[in-house]
């Protein structure tokens, strides 16, 4: 009991604590995104957060993650959950399996929200066929709300199955304003990601 | 790593979570170049959200209506006479019900994660953001042109959002933090922190925000609601030097 | 108050007397009194302001109507006609009631309750709660406590002694008064229910409902179903199983026959069952949804939407045999005269997986003959040319 006090504490100050810094990332080519062989070349400067949401999972944003935010799934095996999960007795996530279709990745987007945020409003919206770093993929659109700010928010994203792993790449932001404010970066990156 | 030096560690961590608030609680952002239109301003002022408690001995938050009423008062009253001073008129937000009220709302959600995110990752370090960081004098921060579409925000030049949270320590609270000093467990009495920001209607940029997470004037009573809007509105932006005042029209003491 | 509902359910339970206990004498013009109060009506009447606007409500003058007229005919006119109610879209199974008298129903507990008198035993609990004023006592028991605990752990730090376990034994203290409040509120909704149009039976079927649902999600994540037989330790509610069965014994003493209303229920929730449904699917709780849709189809028999909400679990869990059952539903729900073209869209994405290209591509042609300038045509067309 002692040492699980002692570990709750711990955290607690770890928690509260000076984080690892975010870092600059300079325009150019930059590659090794998430622990993967995901890469990208931005035109502009974009922030990479210390946060980690996955181990193959990296957060880029603007103006701030709530404001602006590329999350990078960079290569998520075959029974994993896009992120990690915080709760997995109870909320459990879905997984990547090996016979996705394309049609697939926005579904397993849309669950992973529900189940993990909370998400109780999401609609996915336009689907098109893609080309993804020369692999066949999707592009869409969703809409969602989460129930702690209540702020709508639209979101973009580009994926693929190469082999037994899911890349995808999703820009989320405001639907007032910031979307469509950052969207043509975003679709910058999209257009120069190679994996 | 032994367990040893793990605790160690967290012990040094703990020293510098303790320590790191003592420094900059205050902030003031605003956009460089930025003057208030000549003549006078017609600011409206968006719902204050006004929260004003005790913080019982165990440190939780117990909201009180008496003293939140009067808070909303006294800084709805003092905020325009402030500003009638600077020669700008303040008028308060009348909302409507039906689709506007949930845009209204809509934009008052947005308004409270942009001042966050300013707030999280521009004026304080630990999160702030290499670009923010780098470009410090930069101040470049928007709800977009939007809002001004907003029926009660028409013939307006600006929209300004106030926020504050205060819970007082209560006396138990005191005492424990008395004994906690003693005792070597670190205790905190009192929460005080606030907000106001200033959007520019036209434009659709925050065009100013002030920050405070430690702030002065007890908003319960008249003198030291006065002392929490002169803190709130610090840095608020001014004319051109060459632009005399004109005297208000609003009357004062409303 | 809650003690005094407590002991004279008791005696009702021993069959002291066969006649019902009254109801408390109810003032509808309520206003807060003390400090605590006060501030806590604030702060509830702000939240109402947020939930006024808020994106996650269903603003459905119908809807809304339809689970008023269950909370009046529950707990009579006179408590409920100055009841706000919201009904939001989240696909947990709760309603709450704020001390300003506005109440916040879950689109998770529309879609799990199957008629009115189980919906009326829900709303009418929490409108106990309100009645008794639960949330102001319950709020200054916290106070106290978490008081006590303050001054444990700074008295602790003097004494450099462990306080851990004093510290969860104040903690129980919180949860276990809440647990009384519980049954006080219970024993009051029975009240209500054996004066309303429903059988006072309700609220104990509910509870039953619930330990299943409990059980079959523990099962669907591999693991053991257990209904406890005492409350645990961190337990806010009373154990579902005691509360069934008390329940249950109270209203076979109660003995307050009715017409549960389920057919009338089905009707009015029927235009909402499509999205209650993808919100409970959309959890990725196999087990419990399909205890859901098992529990509805009994009442209702399969029907389309339920048909259509089987197919996307088994095609959401996307095992090689969940794909073939998910096509089964589906092609059960096409015959069933469901008429929404993503059945087609979702057969052929099933057949797909599961290696079957002909079949899939006709049902694929059939989904876009439907739904020609549908958002996802092409990407659907790009599928079939592989």
């Amino acid at each position: 009991m002692r040492k699980l006090v002692i570990a709750v504490t711990l955290l607690a100050a770890l928690g509260t604590g000076p984080a690892l810094a975010n870092s600059l990332v300079s325009p150019g080519p930059r590659g090794k995104i998430a622990r993967s062989n995901m890469s990208v070349s931005p035109a502009g400067e974009w922030n990479r957060l210390s946060l980690k949401a996955g181990k193959n999972v990296e957060v880029w944003t603007l103006d701030g993650p709530e404001l602006n935010k590329v999350t990078f799934y960079g290569g998520i095996a075959v029974g994993q959950p896009l992120v990690r999960e915080v709760n997995k007795k109870n909320a459990p996530l879905p997984r990547v399996s090996a016979n996705m279709l394309i049609t697939d990745i926005p579904a397993i987007l849309e669950t992973t929200y529900r189940a993990q945020f909370n998400a109780s409003q999401i609609t996915i919206d336009s689907q098109e066929p893609t080309v993804v770093s020369g692999h066949k993929g999707i592009a869409f659109t969703y809409f969602y709300v989460r129930p702690d700010d209540e702020v709508q928010r639209k979101g973009e994203a580009v994926g693929a199955v190469v082999g037994d792993r899911l890349y995808l790449v999703t820009y989320e932001a405001p639907a007032i304003h910031f979307f469509d404010k950052d969207e043509s970066k975003f679709r910058q990156l999209a257009a120069t990601l190679k994996f | 790593m032994t367990a040893g030096a793990f605790l160690r560690a967290g012990l040094v961590a703990v020293a510098i979570s303790v320590a790191a608030p003592a420094v900059a609680q205050e902030k003031t952002g605003t956009k460089p170049g930025f003057n208030l239109k000549p003549g006078a301003a017609r600011i409206v002022l968006m719902r204050p959200s006004v929260h004003v408690g005790a913080q019982s001995t165990g440190g939780m938050y117990e909201p009180n209506a008496d003293w939140t009423a009067r808070a909303r008062d006294h800084i709805t009253i003092t905020l325009k006479e402030m500003q009638a001073t600077l020669g700008n008129e303040v008028v308060i937000y009348e909302e409507g019900p039906g689709p506007d009220a949930a845009l209204a709302t809509q934009y008052g959600n947005l308004f409270g994660t942009l001042a966050d995110s300013v707030i999280e990752y521009q004026f304080f370090k630990g999160n702030r953001l290499p670009t923010k960081k780098r470009h410090k004098k930069d101040f470049d921060w928007s709800l977009g042109t939007g809002m001004a579409g907003l029926p009660a925000l028409r013939g307006a030049d600006y929209a300004l959002f106030v926020n504050t949270y205060d819970a007082y320590g209560s006396l138990g609270r005191k005492a424990l933090q008395v004994v906690g000093l003693l005792a070597g467990v670190p205790v905190t009495s009192g929460e005080h922190r606030g907000y106001a920001g200033l959007v520019d209607l036209r434009t659709g940029e925050l065009v100013w925000l002030n920050a405070d997470r430690r702030m002065g004037g007890d908003v319960r009573d008249k003198d030291g609601a006065e002392k929490r809007v002169r803190q709130l509105l610090e840095g608020f932006p001014g004319r051109p030097p060459a632009q005399p005042i004109q005297p208000a029209r609003g009357e004062k003491g409303s | 108050m809650a003690r005094f509902l407590l002991a004279a359910a008791g005696v009702a339970l021993l069959g002291a007397a066969p006649q019902r206990a009254p109801l408390p004498t109810y003032s509808a013009a309520y206003e807060p009194r003390t400090v605590d109060e006060r501030g806590m009506w604030m702060e509830a009447d702000e939240q109402e302001r947020r939930l006024r606007d808020s994106p996650l409500v269903i603003r459905d003058e119908g809807l809304n109507r339809y689970v008023r007229g269950v909370l009046c005919r529950t707990v009579g006119e006179e408590r409920c006609n100055t009841v706000r109610i919201y009904v939001m879209e989240v696909p947990a199974f709760n309603a709450m009631m704020a001390p300003n008298g506005s109440m916040t129903v879950w689109s998770g507990l529309l879609l799990r309750v199957q008629n009115e008198g189980e919906l009326g035993a829900v709303l009418g609990h929490e409108f106990a709660h309100f009645e008794l004023r639960h949330s102001l006592r319950g709020f200054k028991k916290k106070r106290t406590a978490s008081d006590v605990g303050a001054w444990v752990a700074v008295l602790g730090g003097l004494a450099n002694t462990d306080t851990s376990f004093i510290q969860l034994a104040l903690i129980g203290s919180m949860f276990k008064f809440d647990r009384e409040q519980e049954q006080a509120a219970d024993l009051l909704a029975l009240q209500y229910l054996d004066r309303s149009p429903y059988p006072s039976s309700a609220a104990s079927e509910l509870w039953q409902h619930v330990m299943g649902e409990a059980d079959a999600t523990a099962v669907g994540r591999g693991r053991k179903p257990k209904q406890r037989y005492t409350a645990g330790f961190f337990d806010t509610h009373p154990t579902e199983l005691n509360r069934a069965l008390t329940l249950g014994a109270l209203a076979a003493k109660s003995g307050h026959g009715g017409d549960a209303a389920a057919t009338a229920y089905r009707a009015a929730i029927a235009p909402y069952l499509p999205l209650f449904l993808k919100g409970q699917v959309g959890l990725n709780d196999f087990g419990g949804s399909e205890y859901i849709l098992s529990l509805l189809a009994k009442n209702s028999g399969w029907n389309g939407d339920l048909l259509f909400a089987r197919g996307e679990l088994y095609r959401l869990r996307g095992n090689p045999r969940d794909l073939v059952s998910a096509a089964q539903f589906y092609g059960e729900a096409i015959k069933s005269g469901y008429s929404a073209p993503e059945v087609h869209r979702n057969l052929g994405l099933s057949l797909l997986r599961s290696g079957r290209g002909a079949d899939a591509k006709a049902a694929l042609t059939e989904y876009l003959r439907l739904k020609p300038d549908a958002a996802d045509a092409k990407t659907i067309s790009s599928l079939m040319q592989n």
